[in-house]
Formats: structure tokens, C-alpha cells, sequence
């Protein structure tokens, strides 16, 4: 990868790296998802009284919190990042304050769920959460130096996030969140620490107590499912969608007739059926059917490959990082795109049980586009850290 | 340090190869949904955007001999709702009230149905539909359909039979020829979002409906409705019951009218005449039941679907198959005391005191009983059976109408002299009317079966001919000269005979005449009837009148003989033009 770079370096003849292809694959996501925004909500806003009729109304929007990202992302980007580790601690409390103000007057409710803050614009503190996390555990890490590899090093990582997640998940109602930020942290730990063997006991824990879960909700008789709550009747519509069709499996069958009647090449541009209307959520959670219905299967791959290169970009920067800071920055920003992409497609093709996750860079929502590009404005500015004499 | 941060590389390459793992699964996952499973799901999505709406095809008419149209086709509404698109919900629903004379209730739980299009009420006349139209009310939609139409009412209700709600035959011809009047529907698809709403931009595909052909039947529109008059007037006269007639052409078995009254009103088939037993029910489910009873039993064809004991005119058969087997001559001479025993039994004649001495000539022209018992009993019963088998009167007529009733027969094995002897003069069994007809039109036409029949051709709505019936050549009852001697002996009967009520004058008519007491025998209920056919010697139109329960004289020669015989009297000079 080092050649890679300074070939680059060689044509550009500068002192500083700067990632251009990161910072193309990020624009065209973002210019792509304004024309997937516009065209899931259009319909939808042209004949509806809460959004004036106005076919742009969600445009507009996500155009306007995109074009403030990319001015705090460059902003970001030329700030060298070891500025923003004295705020370390601050930004974990502030971020848990935050979520706590959702309680307050100042929250707002939507689609019935209390998540969001209105602070002139409105903002999911659980977007601010995930960068406060990144940024604390990279801190963290980078002061316990050695300590990582000791049992309480350990312990001490994973116990971090925990009050967020558990405010997160309680407080907003948000589990998914909860379990990207939990992520996060494994992740930035995983890459931190040089143990393997805890990290594969801990996943196959887990996997292992998914699984006896699922099995034990199949179980379980009508009258016991009725007490279970709406997580376990997620689990049970993601086992046979087609049984609760009319319940809390519609969405999912919705998405599935999105993606399946894409077929090959899609319907085109602007010809879903599936967005007047079919598919709840379409401009936010289900975007990503809905390419699928329009572009095809190719047009999805594509989508996919762009996150790939994305999540390669951020590889490369990690690894050149001039420091553990820098690095461990870039990998927890890689572990937020990355969980949430998989997380979000495996939803939407009905591979995992139905929870509420946006695509990174498309989805329809200011405050997710905000972070996402402040967060991206960071790992460019670690790339521009890396020294190319070291690597040559 | 160094060494650390060789790790740290290598384990953020291990965590980024693995979420491209996991990605890689999740394009495998799309490949399973986009290319493997594609058609289901774009089938299932199609089905949810894709309204279907029908167009209905327009019914073929119904036509008798000469092109008068017995069943036609108006231009009636169907008023629909489309819950999304409904605006004023207070206005709608109180128009739909009013206009269509609907409970409040019933119109509320519609209006408020989330559905595509939810259907109101269907064949709603035009002017109303108009009307409802003219409101230009958001969410009400009023589509113009067909609706079946039957100009002369009652008609030949029995026989045309009428159509349901969606156009489809309930009853007679419109049922047995549904495949040919009903046409193919067709089809309005278009494209909606998931409230209703139509989506201009995808346009509309549609296939139009394919009109029903016309059936043109053997029925004469004149035949049929003097008969009915004639049916009417003996019902009325003799206060019966019920007065069936039946006209069919002897040589090929068109039917030329089929009367069973009381008829129905076939424009409103399920309206009741009199509701005074349902009354007498409690529950509603008994009033429901009593109801569809007493519809049924209105709507039966007493013609086709019910059997009667045919008394004397079944001596016609009797006499053909004594002929057949020239155990009777002309000459023979037979002697009637007024009963005969067989075994134990005394069968009495009903002429009390008896006949007397008489010829067969005078004993068929007196319809006397014990003669034509000891004919069955010549016979036997392995030869009698086999004559009731050969005549087709085991078998059906097969006529081209629903629901024609079987022959109740005595097994063979159970028959003794006694059964034998009542067979003989036409008691202890029963056939339906219509049988009765085809068995004395194929003895008296020179012998041939004959298939009774209403269907003569299809055709398309230019009239152009696009299928003719064909109706196979009957088998062989009896000799042709066997069946010279019958019609001989049937002008005989008529001409001074008891079926003298039944001449015309001018013609040569050949007749019997029959009553028949009905079970229980002690009941003093009687059946009345008359087969008459002209003219004698070449028949070209055999009819029976059959009169259930008259009041007063039942005798069949002067209850039934003078229907038939004013029948004729009409229809003769008329059937000599055709």
C-alpha cells in the first residue's frame, strides 16, 4: 500500500497526502444519495399536505445538511487531529448529557420514538454519541499504552461504552444504535489489542446466544409470544415474513418485493413502484431496496462496492497512520460505516430480524450525514499526517 | 513499539477483509432475491400495484324461431365507492342513501372500508346511475354495465331461466348454454400507489370483453304465448294448481313452447307471489330457509323437473308394443264386465258397469282399462319391460335443460301380474311430462326416436350462423306400419272416441285422453291431461296439455282434450304457412 501512496505522492509532488479517491467515493455517495432521496420521498411530498406538496421538501433538506458537512468536513480535514484529543473527555460527557436533554422539553417525538433534539436543527445525540465514543476510546487506548494487553486494559474498553449504549438503548429507545456504538468499541479494542482468542470466545458467545434465542422464541406458544414484546415478534417475522404480512413483517415483505422485482437492471430511475406508498420508510431505512428496485441488482452491487472501496480507503490511511491516535480514529470511523452498511442491507434483505438502521451517506437524515462527513474530515486529516519519507 | 504497530496493521486488515466478507454474503444474498427469486416477488409486487377492474361482456340474446328476442340485454350502473378518494364522507354517504334507497348502516361500513374500490350496489338503473353521476362526488365511481332483460316477463320463464348478479345463468337455457351467451369478460388494469390512486403515467392496459353469441332456440313466440294463455284460463277455470303445455314438432323434437304455470316474473325471478307461509316462520333463518323453498319450488319446470303417473295416455305404449308384437288385431274383440281380476286383485275399468263387448278399436276409443291390462299380460312382463327399455323410458330424453327428472320404475325382478297390469293402463309409475312427449311423438312419427330439443343454432351478433346444433338421428322404436296402425287407432279416439273434445275441425287430429287419481288414492285429487297430434296420418305437431288438481270435472277429455284442441285450432293454419 506504501507504493501505492507514493506513487500518488510522486504525481502530486506535495508534502502532505491527501486521499482523493476517499474523498471522491464519499461526494459521489452523497451526490448519488440526494438523487435516491429525491426520488424515494418525491411522490410521496408532492401529494401530502405536511410537506406543502413540495416534491424537493426532503431534497432540500438533506441537501442543505449535506452541503454544511462537506464545508465542517474540510474544515476538519485541515485541522490536524491531535487538536481534538483534549476534547476527549469532554465529548463523552457532553454526548451523555445530550441524550439525557431528550427527556427535557427540548426533545422531539417522531414516528414514536423520542430521539431527537432540537437545537435549531434537530439531531439524534446517538450520532454524536458514536463520534464521542470513536474519539474517548482512541484517547483511551493511546494513554493505557501496554496496559491494552493486560486483563483489566481489557475490561476497562469494553466497560467504557456501556453507560452510552445503555443510555442509548433505554433512554432514546434505540437498540440498534446501541449495539453500532457497542461495535465500535469491540472493534477499536480488537484492533488495539494483539489478542485474537477473547475476541473469537466473545463473538461465539454470542452468536451462540442469538441462536438458542431465536430457537427458544420457535417455541414458545402464542399466549407466552404475546407477553414478549415487539422485539421477539421481529424475530418471528424475520423467520417467515410472509405469516405476518400485515404486522411487523410488512416492511420487510415490502423491501423484499422492492429488491425482487428489481430483477436485472432495475425498473430505471424514478420508476419504482414500491416508493408510492408500498415500502414504510423508504427515503430513510429502506433506501437501499429501493436501488434495488430502480437500478437493478447491478446498481445495487455498485452501492455495495462503493462502501468497499470506502472501507478500503480507511484501511489504508489506519495502517499508514503516523500514530495509534490517528489510526485508531480512522478504524473506529471504518467500524461505523462498515457496521451500519451490513447491518442496514442485511435488513433490508431480511438476513437479520427488522431494527431501524440507516445507510451512511444516503439515507434521508440530516444529523447521521453531518457526523458521518465530520467523521470522514477526520480520517482525512489523518491522511494528510502520514509522512511519505517514513514510507518510502 | 514497532512491533505493535505491525499488529495493529494486521489486525485492522483482518477486521476490514472481514466485513468485506461480510458484504460479499450480502451481494450473494441480493443475487438470491434479484436473479433466483425475481418472478415471485415482481409477481407479488405487480399484484399489490396492479387494480384489476372487469368489463363485462355483453350477454348473447336469446332468440326464438323467427328472430323475436326473448331475452335482451339494458344498459344498467354499478355504483362503487373508492375510499381514498372520498372527500366529503358525510355527503357521500348521504347520497348513496337516498339515491339508492340503502340503510344508513349498510353504507357506512362500505364508505368506511380501506379498500381498492369497494362495490356498493350493482345493476342500479341508468337514470339513477346518472343522477349519482351528476353529484360529481370525489370517491364515488358509477360504471355502466349490462344487465339481462326479459321483454315479455313471464314468458317461458320456466325454460329461458334467468341470470345472476355477475351475469352468469341461474336457471334453463341461460344455463345450459352459458358457455355460448356469456361471452369473455374483459379487463381494466391499472397501475395505483398504495392508497388508491391511480398513476396516470403508467397508463392503463385493457382487453376488451368479447360479447356473448345469440341462441336461437326452436320456441315460437306466438305458440308460446297462446299456450300460456290457454294454460292461464284453465288454471284459472278449473281453479288447478298447476296446467303444463308442451308443443313439439314429432318429426326432429323441436319444442315449440314449454308453459308450466304459474310462471315467474323473469326481470324480478326472486320476488315471491304470495309471502303468507313465511310469515308462519319465527327465526329468520327459518324465514330465510322458507323463502329459498318456496323460490325453488317457484322456479321448478313441471315439465321437465317432476314426474306424474300418466294414466291412460300411457295405453299408447301399451297398444304400440301389442301391435309390435301382433298379439292385438284391429278386429279382435275383448269383453269388459266393468273389472278384471288378476290374481287376487280387482282392477275395475272406469267405466262403471263396463264396456261390454267391444272391438280393440272401440275398446282404445273407450280407453278401457281391462283390455288393455289383459294386452299387458299377454305381453308378460319379460316382454313388456323390454318395450318400456327399447321406447327409451328408462333412460332420459336428454333435453338441453337443466335438472330433467328420472323415470321411477318398478325393478324388473319386483314386477308380478299385478304390477304388470297397473303399468299397463299407466298407473304405479311415474315419468316426467317431457318424456311422455318423446316417447308418443317417436311411436306416432313412423317410428323413430326423437331427442326433444330447444337449441337450433348460434349465432354471432351479425347474425352470421357460427354453429348448428345437431341432434343425432333416433333409433328405431317400431315398424313404420305399426306406427300407420297407432296414429289410425289415435284418430279414433278423437274421432268419436273420449277424446272428441280434442277435434278440430278441418284436420285430422289423433289424441288420447288420461286422468289419473293422485297418491294417496283417497286423496280425490286428479290429474287431467291430453296428448293430441295433427295431422294424423304425417304428424307435424304433437302437444299435451296436463292439468294438476282441477276442481269440479277432471276428466282429462273435458278438462284437458279442449286446451289442446284451441291450441290447435289456432296454431294449425299457422303452421301450415311456416
Amino acid at each position: 500500500m506504501g507504493r501505492n501512496i507514493s506513487s500518488v505522492k510522486a504525481r502530486i509532488k506535495e508534502e502532505h497526502f491527501f486521499d482523493y479517491s476517499l474523498l471522491f467515493v464519499v461526494l459521489f455517495l452523497l451526490g448519488f444519495g440526494l438523487v435516491m432521496v429525491y426520488s424515494a420521498s418525491s411522490y410521496d411530498a408532492s401529494t401530502s399536505k405536511s410537506f406543502n406538496y413540495d416534491a424537493a421538501y426532503f431534497l432540500k433538506k438533506q441537501a442543505f445538511a449535506a452541503v454544511l458537512g462537506i464545508v465542517v468536513m474540510f474544515a476538519v480535514a485541515f485541522v490536524p487531529y491531535r487538536f481534538w484529543e483534549r476534547f476527549a473527555f469532554l465529548g463523552y460527557g457532553v454526548s451523555l448529557v445530550l441524550i439525557f436533554l431528550v427527556l427535557t422539553p427540548l426533545g422531539i417525538e417522531a414516528n414514536g420514538a423520542r430521539r431527537w433534539l432540537n437545537l435549531g436543527i434537530s439531531v439524534q445525540p446517538a450520532e454524536i454519541a458514536k463520534l464521542a465514543i470513536i474519539l474517548f476510546l482512541a484517547s483511551l487506548i493511546c494513554k493505557m499504552k501496554g496496559n491494552i494487553r493486560t486483563r483489566k486494559g481489557f475490561w476497562t474498553v469494553v466497560g467504557v461504552p456501556v453507560p452510552i449504549c445503555l443510555c442509548v438503548w433505554k433512554i432514546t429507545d434505540n437498540l440498534s444504535s446501541a449495539i453500532i456504538i457497542f461495535g465500535i468499541a469491540i472493534l477499536m479494542l480488537f484492533v488495539a489489542s494483539p489478542e485474537y482468542k477473547r475476541f473469537f470466545i466473545i463473538g461465539g458467545l454470542i452468536l451462540g446466544f442469538a441462536v438458542l434465542a431465536v430457537v427458544f422464541l420457535q417455541n414458545m406458544s402464542t399466549e407466552q409470544l404475546q407477553g414478549a414484546g415487539f422485539r421477539s415478534a421481529r424475530v418471528l417475522a424475520w423467520l417467515s415474513p410472509e405469516d405476518y404480512a400485515s404486522g411487523t413483517g410488512f416492511q420487510t415483505l415490502q423491501s423484499l418485493y422492492a429488491i425482487g422485482s428489481g430483477g436485472l437492471f432495475g425498473k430505471g430511475i424514478g420508476q419504482s413502484m414500491q416508493k408510492l406508498g408500498f415500502l414504510p420508510e423508504v427515503q430513510n431505512d429502506m433506501i437501499f431496496a429501493l436501488i434495488c428496485e430502480e437500478l437493478g441488482i447491478f446498481g445495487g452491487i455498485c452501492v455495495i462496492m462503493l462502501f468497499v472501496l470506502l472501507i478500503w480507503r480507511c484501511m489504508v490511511i489506519a495502517s499508514n497512520a503516523s500514530d495509534l491516535f490517528g489510526a485508531l480514529l480512522v478504524v473506529g470511523v471504518l467500524g461505523h460505516v462498515a457496521i451500519q452498511v451490513i447491518l442496514n442491507i442485511a435488513v433490508v434483505t431480511n438476513t437479520i430480524p427488522n431494527t431501524g438502521i440507516s445507510l451512511p451517506f444516503i439515507s434521508y437524515g440530516g444529523s447521521s450525514v453531518m457526523f458521518l462527513l465530520i467523521e470522514v474530515g477526520l480520517v482525512l486529516s489523518v491522511g494528510r499526517g502520514i509522512r511519505l519519507k517514513e514510507n518510502t | 513499539m514497532l512491533k505493535n504497530k505491525t499488529k495493529n496493521r494486521e489486525k485492522v486488515v483482518v477486521a476490514t477483509l472481514l466485513f468485506i466478507l461480510l458484504l460479499l454474503g450480502l451481494m450473494g444474498r441480493l443475487v438470491y432475491f434479484m436473479v433466483f427469486q425475481s418472478d415471485y416477488y415482481s409477481k407479488k409486487a405487480e399484484d399489490l400495484h396492479v387494480r384489476e377492474r372487469y368489463i363485462k361482456a355483453k350477454r348473447g340474446k336469446i332468440l326464438d324461431r323467427n328472430g323475436v328476442v326473448l331475452a335482451d340485454n339494458i344498459t344498467v350502473c354499478n355504483v362503487s365507492v373508492i375510499h381514498n378518494q372520498i372527500q366529503d364522507k358525510e355527503k357521500v354517504i348521504k347520497v348513496l342513501c337516498e339515491e339508492l334507497n340503502l340503510s344508513r348502516e349498510y353504507v357506512e361500513k362500505r364508505v368506511n372500508k380501506v379498500s381498492s374500490i369497494e362495490k356498493i350496489k350493482s345493476n342500479v338503473s341508468k337514470e339513477i346511475g346518472d343522477k349519482i353521476r351528476d353529484y360529481n362526488l370525489a370517491g364515488i365511481k358509477v360504471d355502466e354495465d349490462y344487465k339481462r332483460y326479459y321483454p315479455y316477463g313471464e314468458l317461458a320463464s320456466k325454460v329461458l331461466g334467468f341470470t345472476g348478479g355477475d351475469n352468469q345463468g341461474i336457471l334453463g337455457l341461460e344455463v345450459k348454454y352459458e358457455e355460448q351467451l356469456q361471452g369473455e369478460k374483459g379487463i381494466i388494469l391499472t397501475t395505483t400507489d398504495a392508497r388508491g390512486i391511480e398513476i396516470e403515467t403508467k397508463g392503463e392496459s385493457r382487453r376488451e370483453p368479447i360479447d356473448g353469441n345469440n341462441l336461437v332456440t326452436s320456441l315460437d313466440y306466438n305458440i308460446q304465448s297462446y299456450a300460456t294463455q290457454l294454460a292461464k284460463v284453465a288454471m284459472e277455470t278449473k281453479e288447478a294448481e298447476r296446467v303444463s303445455i308442451i308443443a313439439i314438432n314429432p318429426q326432429n323434437g323441436e319444442i315449440y313452447c314449454m308453459v308450466d304455470v304459474p310462471e315467474f316474473d323473469l326481470n324480478q325471478p326472486y320476488e315471491l307471489s304470495g309471502e303468507t307461509e313465511l310469515a308462519l316462520q319465527t327465526t329468520e333463518k327459518d324465514i330465510e330457509k322458507a323463502r329459498q323453498e318456496a323460490l325453488n319450488q317457484m322456479w321448478r319446470n313441471g315439465c321437465i323437473n317432476d314426474t306424474y303417473e300418466p294414466g291412460s295416455t300411457f295405453k299408447i305404449i301399451t297398444t304400440a308394443a301389442a301391435l309390435e308384437e301382433k298379439v292385438v288385431s284391429l278386429e279382435q274383440r275383448f269383453y269388459c264386465p266393468g273389472y278384471i281380476m288378476v290374481e287376487d286383485r280387482r282392477i275395475r275399468c272406469h267405466k262403471y258397469g263396463g264396456h261390454g263387448s267391444v272391438s280393440f278399436v272401440e275398446a282404445i276409443q273407450g280407453s278401457c282399462n281391462p283390455t288393455f291390462i289383459s294386452l299387458g299380460l299377454t305381453l308378460g312382463v319379460d316382454r313388456y319391460y323390454d318395450y318400456f327399455s327399447k321406447f327409451g323410458l328408462l333412460n332420459k330424453t336428454g333435453i338441453d335443460l337443466p335438472g330433467e327428472a328420472g323415470t321411477i320404475m318398478h325393478k324388473k325382478e319386483s314386477i308380478g301380474p299385478v304390477e304388470l297390469a297397473t303399468v299397463a293402463f299407466g298407473q304405479s309409475f311415474q315419468i316426467s311430462p317431457i318424456q311422455m312427449v318423446t316417447c308418443v311423438s317417436g311411436l306416432i312419427n313412423g317410428g323413430k326416436q326423437i331427442t326433444p330439443h330447444l337449441a337450433v343454432k348460434v349465432q354471432d351478433e351479425n347474425e352470421k350462423t357460427v354453429k348448428i346444433f345437431a341432434y343425432k338421428e333416433g333409433k328405431k322404436l317400431i315398424e313404420e306400419e305399426t306406427s300407420a296402425t297407432l296414429q289410425y287407432l289415435l284418430e279414433k279416439v278423437v274421432d268419436g272416441g273420449t277424446g272428441s273434445n280434442g277435434y278440430v275441425e278441418g284436420f285430422r287430429v289423433g289424441g288420447k285422453t288420461a286422468t289419473s287419481q293422485t297418491l294417496p288414492r283417497n286423496s280425490g285429487k286428479y290429474i287431467a291431461s291430453y296428448i293430441g297430434f295433427a295431422p294424423a296420418d304425417d304428424p307435424q305437431i304433437l302437444a299435451i296439455a296436463i292439468v294438476h288438481n282441477p276442481k269440479g270435472v277432471y276428466y282429462g277429455g273435458q278438462v284437458a282434450a279442449p286446451i289442446i284442441r284451441q291450441l290447435f285450432e289456432n296454431i294449425l293454419p299457422y303452421l301450415e304457412r311456416m
